[in-house]
């Protein structure tokens, strides 16, 4: 038999020119961990129908260069941090000095936020399944930590904006860290783009760790091209009373991978997690969500739905762990899918693990086709077929589209989506 | 304006249409009538491009046009308008984006410019206000939550609005109460017009007492059996339908 194939050594072969002495020492104590690393087969329950579409040739190892040219992003109103193939560029970048609020990037922090941030960073996501982010924790060249003081509240999103510039072949590694004291507040939009169409990969952890009471929300926009393999994961920790909201809208490509994590530690504590994906083409888009009930009280809502058309393949997994002592937990899990060509492939699995005797744990998933008794009406009053395809397409997920919080990112996804399923139908 | 010859259609394999003639000109009104199972539903679903149905034989014209060679959407264009029996939810699609998309539709079919969110949301609001429908249900998806009597006068505001040639109005009348009944039925009066023809499908005859039509149709086992004035709607309404079958046999069997 084969043996397994390991993480090639290149990928962990140093760099981070710009990090401080103790995250450096922190990413190398990191990467001595992934020495010889078994990557994902069709074998390994959580990459079965991704590890495939993994691809890391040696010379997707190479940093990218941080300089470079500035793709186009939504740019809207707000307050924006742009990092380039995984670096932050402050001249791209516009934020005020806030009261209560620090935004910093990991080379301009002093020994006591660096310090700090050493002993905290990578505690909020379980190593053994998110095992391709780990690379992440080995490779990250730049970061940004976020502090929110104690009842700090961010009148405007944060808009980071992840740029890979694909003209040469490489990775980047961008890295967030979210500290939200007691009742803060922020909503922080991550915006994945690129340029250029050379292969690249894009290994990127965000992890948000909410305190008493703290209120955040993220929306994670995934917009990166073809030649972008892009493999995330979002860490979530929440105490007492704290909630925790993310919307996540996807736009498929040749491997797109989100694990998301939550860890409801405190009594009170509530998150919802919405996630729209949509694929066509041979592209293929994997969502693992995992929510931990481990305190008592405690509510979660999640709510994703796939559109796969042509021969592309969506796949949702979605975890709830509800523990021994969370008692009076309520969980509510659904996940509809919709298949727009025969060719295309949608897989969904639940994954419910409940250990408490008292709790209300809900799930539900669905895979259909368009409506035709729907299509029929609205084609009967003069609409033509494509664009009635498209409004009952996009009706399948504007429910959740139209809970983004942020006004301009909503718009500008429901254009997006529109221009998307019209060429979808177009083509078909 | 409309002319149906010997029209046969059927589902799965069944016949339901069974040859129906039908000719119905400019200005008028017709009413189909029958006991449930008839065919009524299926005539009107077959007229507007249901692809449920099968059109095993016959021909229907439309101005001229073979009107079965179609499609759906082109139907509407050329006038063809169909007030469902069932209007269909549609949660995630706003009233008000379908139906400018629809009316935009037709405008673009006849070379007229689109009208843009502004013009069309005032027009909108007027005929909403015609059928007595509140204009917030403009911002709701299309149907989602109505009430049954919203749901048809949600299909005169349409036909209001598309300002169509032929309106096919399917059992427009079943689940309204009587106020609802004056709404929908002055709706249905104020389309009248030289150049516009109306086929009405319905069970009971008191919709007519509103509409009043210039001709009625008894459709029984996918054939129309009898055909009449206005009159035939009062003789239908005393002695139900079974009178109509007898003598259909009999004259079967002479």
């Amino acid at each position: 038999m084969k043996s397994a194939p390991t993480l090639s050594s290149v990928f962990l072969e140093p760099a981070g020119n710009y990090l401080p002495g103790p995250l450096l020492e922190l990413r190398k104590q990191k990467g001595m961990a992934l020495v010889d690393m078994p990557l994902p087969t069709r074998k390994t329950e959580n990459w079965k129908y991704s590890s495939r579409h993994l691809k890391l040739s040696d010379e997707l190892a190479v940093a990218l260069p941080s300089p470079g040219k500035e793709g186009t992003s939504l740019s809207m109103a707000g307050y924006r941090v742009v990092f380039r193939n995984g670096v932050m560029v402050p001249e791209a970048s516009d934020f005020p000095d806030l009261t209560g609020i620090r935004i910093q990037r990991f080379c301009d922090l002093d020994d006591q936020d660096v310090a700090v941030l050493a002993e905290r960073l990578d505690n909020t996501l379980d190593s053994q399944t998110v095992q391709m982010a780990r690379l992440n924790s080995a490779r990250f060249e730049d970061g940004l930590f976020i502090q929110l003081d104690k009842e700090a509240v961010l009148d405007q999103p944060l808009f980071i904006i992840h740029e890979v510039t694909a003209s040469s072949v490489g990775s980047a590694y961008p890295r967030i860290y979210v500290d939200a004291a007691r009742h803060s507040q922020m909503t922080l939009v991550e915006e994945y783009i690129s340029s250029g169409s050379e292969p690249v990969m894009v290994n990127t952890v965000t992890e948000f760790v909410l305190a008493e009471g703290a209120r955040i929300t993220g929306v994670r926009l995934t917009l990166e091209g073809e030649s972008v393999q892009h493999i995330g994961a979002t860490g979530v920790r929440q105490a007492t009373a704290s909630r925790f909201e993310s919307h996540c809208v996807g736009f498929g490509g040749p491997l797109r991978r989100h694990d998301l994590q939550v860890r409801l530690e405190g009594e009170g504590a509530e998150c919802k997690l919405n996630g729209v994906v949509v694929t066509q083409g041979k592209q293929h888009y994997d969502n693992h969500t995992s929510i931990e009930h481990i305190a008592a009280h405690c509510d979660s809502e999640e709510t994703y739905r796939n559109i796969a058309a042509g021969q592309s393949h969506a796949i949702f997994n979605g975890r709830i762990h509800i523990h021994q002592d969370a008692q009076k937990s309520n969980a509510n899990m659904n996940n509809k899918n919709l298949l727009l060509s025969t060719g295309a492939e949608i897989d969904t699995k639940p994954e419910l693990e409940i250990y408490a005797d008292d709790v209300k744990c809900a799930h539900g998933a669905t895979i259909g086709q368009l409506n035709k008794t729907s299509l029929f009406y609205l084609v009967s009053r003069g609409v033509g077929r494509r664009e009635a395809n498209t409004l009952l397409t996009i009706a399948f997920i504007n429910e959740l589209v139209e809970q983004i919080p942020v006004e301009a990112v909503r718009e500008a996804m429901q254009l997006r989506l529109n221009d998307f399923f019209n060429q979808t139908f177009q083509e078909a | 304006m409309l002319n149906i010859k010997n029209l046969h259609a059927s589902v799965g394999g069944e016949e339901i249409l069974k040859g129906i003639n039908l000719e119905i000109k400019a200005g008028e009104i017709h009413a189909i009538m029958g006991p449930n199972g008839s065919g009524k539903s299926t005539l009107s679903q077959v007229l507007a491009g249901s692809e449920t149905f099968e059109v095993t034989e016959g021909e229907v014209t439309f101005n001229g046009e073979n009107l079965l060679d179609l499609e759906t959407e082109e139907r509407a264009r050329e006038g063809v308008f169909l007030a469902f029996q069932y209007p269909v939810e549609i949660p995630g699609v706003s009233n008000l984006q379908f139906l400018r998309t629809a009316v935009n539709s037709m405008r673009g079919h006849r070379g007229e410019p689109e009208m843009n969110a502004a013009e069309f949301m005032k027009h909108a609001r007027e005929v909403s206000m015609q059928v007595d429908l509140d204009p917030a249900f403009l911002k709701r998806g299309v149907n989602e939550g109505f009430s049954g009597g919203e749901k048809k006068r949600n299909e005169i505001l349409q036909a209001l609005l598309l300002q169509p040639k032929l309106a096919i109005l399917d059992e427009t009348d079943s689940g309204l109460d009587i106020d609802a009944l004056h709404v929908v039925s002055d709706g249905v009066n104020a389309l009248r017009a030289k150049d516009r023809a109306i086929l009405m499908v319905t069970h009971y005859q008191r919709l007519l007492n509103h509409i009043v039509p210039d001709y009625v149709h008894v459709l029984a086992d996918g054939k129309i059996v009898k055909s009449g004035g206005r009159e035939l709607a009062y003789e239908l309404e005393e002695r139900g339908y079974g009178w109509l079958n007898v003598k259909d046999k009999e004259a079967t069997a002479s």
